[in-house]
């Protein structure tokens, strides 16, 4: 099964989506400790629904919860919190693994050193494109992506023309942005 | 224990602010404390969602400093009209998925 790293921006918004079970039956969902903490620690799965569903996937195996190695650090051209710095560094250290953030600047990060990285956004369409999900639902995604998830109007409008493309069997997703035909 | 501080204050706010703690029967240090209190704190969180969103801050680097968990924080963008920052180049350049 192929392996993904998810730092805690993804998991809530994958939750929010009611797309994390999905994911973690398709990928080996690895979570580092600190992240875990920030969002499944006792007190927040008392008060958000979004954090008992993370603890009880973490505690059925479906997200794998690994601690970076303390000898493995990396030296980051700017700073993170430990999650998401930890998040990274597994990503690097385990082969550059596909980290998915939707931070800003944990991508930034992840550009530096190369490494992979996908946003929700782009998993939900990529969740349809590859029949996991159905159409309705993919759309669905992407407007709590907007309304709740606090993705910017300008990103899911490009999301669910993408979106419609692939439902239209289209390939080439942007001609205007010179982006590659998949 | 509370240390004493001087601040220079215009005139026409400190008139305001005399005549709304005697109409409103308030102790005035005790209300410029409070003021101060509430001020600072949302002052401080404008100004870590502004670096949030120019990406100097990380979404759980603001968490920390503002002691908030990453709910409330999208709770917070929202009330604030605020969005992730994360750009229309990142969904752009974002890999597929390797299945």
């Amino acid at each position: 099964m192929p392996q993904m790293v998810v730092d805690s921006s993804t998991l809530i918004l994958l939750a929010k989506c009611s797309l994390l079970q999905i994911v973690c039956d398709l990928f080996d969902v690895i979570v580092p400790k600190a992240v875990n903490i920030e969002v499944a620690s006792e007190d927040l799965v008392k008060n958000y629904p979004d954090a008992a569903l993370i603890s009880d996937l973490t505690s059925k195996g479906a997200i794998k919860v690994q601690s970076p190695d303390s000898s493995d650090r990396l030296t980051l051209p700017l700073s993170l919190h430990k999650g998401e710095e930890d998040a990274l560094l597994m990503a690097v250290k385990l082969g550059r693994l596909l980290f998915a953030t939707d931070d800003g600047k944990a991508i930034k990060a992840a550009r530096f050193f190369k490494v992979p990285f996908i946003v929700t956004p782009k998993i939900v369409v990529e969740l349809f494109r590859l029949q996991k999900i159905s159409f309705k639902k993919a759309r669905e995604s992407l407007e709590k992506l907007g309304k709740i998830g606090r993705y910017s109007p300008e990103i899911i409008a490009d999301a669910l023309v993408s979106l419609m493309e692939e439902k239209n069997g289209k390939t080439n997703n942007h001609k205007d942005t010179g982006r590659p035909i998949k | 224990m509370a240390k004493p501080t001087t601040i220079r204050i215009p005139e026409d706010l400190l008139n305001e602010i005399d005549q709304f703690v005697q109409e409103s029967k308030l102790d005035r240090s005790a209300y410029l404390r409070e003021v101060l209190r509430k001020g600072f704190s949302l002052d401080k969180q404008d100004r870590l969602l502004l670096k949030y969103v120019r990406k100097e801050l990380s979404q759980m680097e603001v968490c920390k400093e503002l002691k908030w968990d990453p709910w409330k924080f999208l709770t917070q963008l929202k009330a604030r009209n605020l969005y992730l920052n994360v750009e229309l180049e990142d969904w752009l350049d974002a890999s597929e998925l390797p299945l």
